[in-house]
């Protein structure tokens, strides 16, 4: 009723003007179950996704649909770590409580270790390498990851231990307890990772996803600028010693006879491990130059797909590529989700990769086959000089995409108000739906870069298999430019406005458009953003609803349009959903079984990360790392701020 | 030509209008509030500064030419329908109860003037 009130009086005013012990179905990580051992009964969330097994969920019960009316701010710090401009902050991190403290890390590569019921700091540690990375994309951090020694050595410092990374390249462990570095970890402390990257070299790797921890080994992947040069730093995956920072093993994404024309593929978003079998999963990117592929065109399976390598040697067990030949930049950005599924009677051990396109891969996760039937469609060709686009690529009907297969229609109110310049623009662009290629007179591009479903990721309650995922519906225009046209309207710079790259030493740049028109307004119709569920025994969707609400100068828009989102949920034992995620400011409780909002509160600006909940001494809480992302707003914060009742 | 008009209410308009601008100037640095920094509060802010000068105007000034009070009158409610509009938008109570206010000052205004015009009006008659 409210949201058709205020659609109605939009249209008047255009008119005149994790876990806790969290005991999981493959059983605990080491140090859960030392914990449980130990008899300690606060719930922990110790890792990115909650768990290493990234399910986003605690066991925790205090805060129920009843009572988290009630919710309330029960501590907020601000860590100083944000800053605007060239140097702009990007902070998506998840905190971490393990070891009776709360664990953050910021863009400008610092930890705070905090109490988990006041917030008030313990220690900081400062890694450096916040003046910038030459490249000037921005500081950005996804947090910290924890190890604990399995059998620790007592009095000696370092068998518990903090790891953050930086955009130079740097892995920096300290001491859990202290904050001290531990001199035993690379030298002194610090591991240069961008050492190890020497072919092809055309920035520093950026660090900015924590590792993954299997037993006493850290799996790391990084970030680099795949839009920007044809040929440059291959992707390579790095198992690293958690105790001395040694490299154990390397995994390529890139086929040794490619390095010469590509790079890249790199995994830049987190990586879930089965502590059952010792299989770490792999998101991969798309190579580079990410839009135009005419120079990269023999296959490499690996490249934007789920690779599952044994966590302590790196050997490929199985892969699934996700898209051929991917040149839309629909990198696989999430962490699978490791579930056991309950089917025809069966438990089948299974993963679910989420992606930009909105599908979710459902597959037994020790051999890559899928749950369900995945097909192999024809989609349309190039008109490209040189690129040669997929002839068929991966569709997955079920579960039910969380976007549909054609761009949603102009906006009329967007249209009008703009006299006709969205239905105008439409009608000179390449669209034909999905997996439509770039092309020189530029393509709406369904899904984009943008999503489809974020880096976050699903949540999941292993016990019901209820999952829950955020996702877009944006269409991007991409347009391919010559290269003589290119240099002559850029010249040499990497980068340009309109949303220009170089895609330097390849034939064409590229221009990557939003698709709004003159006041700002998107030119398709809501919704923008949407929350699904799903029964994953039956791969059923539950329920699906407009999410988040979009906020311009400070207007919020209608619910029902919901809003760009990124970041992810967490699911709880007693039934809710907590999530940020959303271009307003706030952050909410939703109802699990119906996906009814039934608390939201404001925090300093969008919280693009997926919040923790734990419960210390006795109280549950949950804590969000707020600190926007110039994607949605220019918002940006460094808030940490934790809820209980 | 000038006439007295009605006063009454006006100062129900100045103090919705001050509350509105204080509200926006408060929502603008303070983070809590969701609105921090928006151009939404600035374009609010104007509105209800043109809404105090105007009912300052309507207060003070009693003896002012008939188009006055007219342009006085309508331009006071299309701000008060306009920023109820935005503090609907806002999501801001606040600003949606100041203009209620705003609008009772309003009404009360525009009867007291009808009602004094007709006693005038009256009071010229029995002196014929």
């Amino acid at each position: 009723m409210k949201t058709k009130m205020k659609t109605a009086a939009l249209a008047a005013l255009g008119a005149a003007a994790a876990a806790a012990i969290y005991l999981s179905p493959f059983g605990a990580t080491a140090q859960n179950s030392m914990m449980m051992m130990a008899g300690v009964s606060d719930q922990v969330w110790d890792a990115f996704g909650g768990n290493q097994q990234a399910q986003k969920y605690s066991t925790a019960t205090q805060i129920t649909p009843e009572n988290v009316k009630d919710l309330k701010r029960a501590w907020s710090i601000h860590t100083g770590d944000v800053s605007s401009g060239e140097r702009s902050t990007t902070w998506g991190a998840t905190p971490l409580f393990v070891n009776d403290t709360v664990y953050v890390g910021t863009p400008w590569y610092r930890i705070f270790a905090v109490e988990p019921d006041t917030g008030k700091t313990k220690w900081v540690y400062a890694a450096g390498g916040a003046d910038g990375p030459p490249e000037g994309q921005g500081l950005k951090s996804r947090g910290v990851a924890y190890w604990a020694a399995a059998l620790p050595e007592a009095g000696k410092p370092c068998q518990k231990m903090v790891y953050v990374g930086t955009q130079l390249g740097e892995l920096h462990g300290v001491d859990a307890d202290t904050g001290k570095k531990c001199a035993g970890f690379g030298n002194n402390g610090v591991v240069n990772v961008d050492a190890w990257s020497t072919k092809n070299k055309k920035f520093k790797l950026g660090l900015i996803q924590p590792p993954a921890v299997y037993k006493d080994t850290l799996i790391l992947g990084w970030a680099g600028l795949d839009w920007v040069y044809k040929t440059e730093n291959p992707g390579t995956v790095f198992g690293i010693d958690a105790r001395t920072g040694a490299l154990k093993w390397t995994f390529n994404i890139i086929p040794p006879d490619m390095e010469n024309v590509t790079g890249t593929a790199n995994v830049w978003a987190s990586i879930s491990v089965d502590p059952e079998t010792g299989l770490a999963f792999l998101p991969t990117s798309s190579p580079s130059p990410n839009y135009y592929g005419g120079d990269r065109l023999k296959e490499m399976p690996y490249a934007t797909a789920t690779v599952a390598v044994k966590a302590e040697t790196g050997e490929v067990v199985w892969s699934r590529q996700l898209v051929h030949h991917d040149i839309w930049d629909v990198d696989t950005n999430s962490a699978p989700t490791l579930l056991d599924i309950k089917k025809d009677g069966q438990v089948i051990p299974a993963l679910i990769q989420a992606t930009k396109m909105g599908y979710h891969f459902v597959l037994n996760r020790n051999t890559g086959e899928p749950v369900w039937p995945i097909e192999e469609r024809p989609y349309p060709a190039s008109d490209v000089p040189g690129e040669v686009a997929a002839k068929t690529q991966p569709y997955v009907p079920y579960p039910e995409p969380t976007i549909p297969d054609t761009t949603p229609p102009v906006s009329k109110f967007a249209d009008i108000v703009s006299f006709g310049q969205c239905s105008r623009w439409k009608a000179r662009l390449r669209d034909e739906g999905r997996y439509t290629p770039p092309s020189i007179r530029g393509s709406i591009s369904w899904p984009a870069t943008l999503g489809g479903v974020e880096w976050g990721g699903g949540a999941v309650d292993p016990t019901t298999n209820t999952y829950v995922v955020n996702s877009n519906r944006v269409p991007q225009i991409y347009t391919l430019v010559p290269r003589a046209d290119a240099d002559k309207l850029y010249g040499k710079n990497a980068r340009g406005p309109g949303g220009y790259s170089a895609q330097e030493g390849s034939a064409y740049g590229f221009k990557l458009e939003n698709f709004l028109n003159m006041w700002g307004m998107p030119c398709w119709v809501p919704p923008y953003g949407t929350l699904h569920s799903y029964d994953m025994n039956t791969g059923k969707q539950l329920w699906t609803k407009p999410f988040g609400q979009v906020q311009k100068w400070g207007f919020y828009m209608p619910e029902s349009w919901g809003s760009i989102t990124i970041g992810a949920p967490v699911i709880t034992k007693s039934g809710l959903i907590f999530i940020g995620a959303s271009m307003d400011s706030r952050v909410r409780a939703i109802d699990l079984k119906s996906g009814e909002v039934l608390w939201k509160h404001i925090v300093d600006a969008p919280a693009v990360s997926q919040p923790a909940v734990y419960t210390y001494k006795g109280k549950q809480y949950v804590v969000f790392a707020v600190g926007g992302n110039g994607i949605l707003t220019p918002r940006l914060a460094d808030q940490l701020v934790a809820f209980s009742l | 030509m000038t006439q007295p008009h009605s006063t009454r209410g006006a100062w129900l308009i100045v103090l919705a209008s001050l509350i509105t601008i204080a509200i926006c100037v408060y929502d603008y640095y303070t983070p809590e509030t969701g609105l921090i920094g928006s151009g939404g509060l600035i374009f609010v802010a104007g509105a209800a500064v043109l809404m105090l000068l105007a009912s300052l105007a309507m207060a003070k000034v009693p003896n002012r030419p008939a188009w006055v009070q007219t342009f006085l009158v309508v331009s006071i409610l299309l701000d008060i329908i306009g920023t109820a509009v935005c503090g609907y938008f806002l999501e801001s109570p606040v600003i949606m109860s100041a203009q209620a206010l705003a609008l009772l000052g309003w009404i009360i205004n525009v009867i007291s003037n009808a009602t004094e015009r007709s006693v005038e009006t009256d009071e010229v008659e029995d002196e014929d």
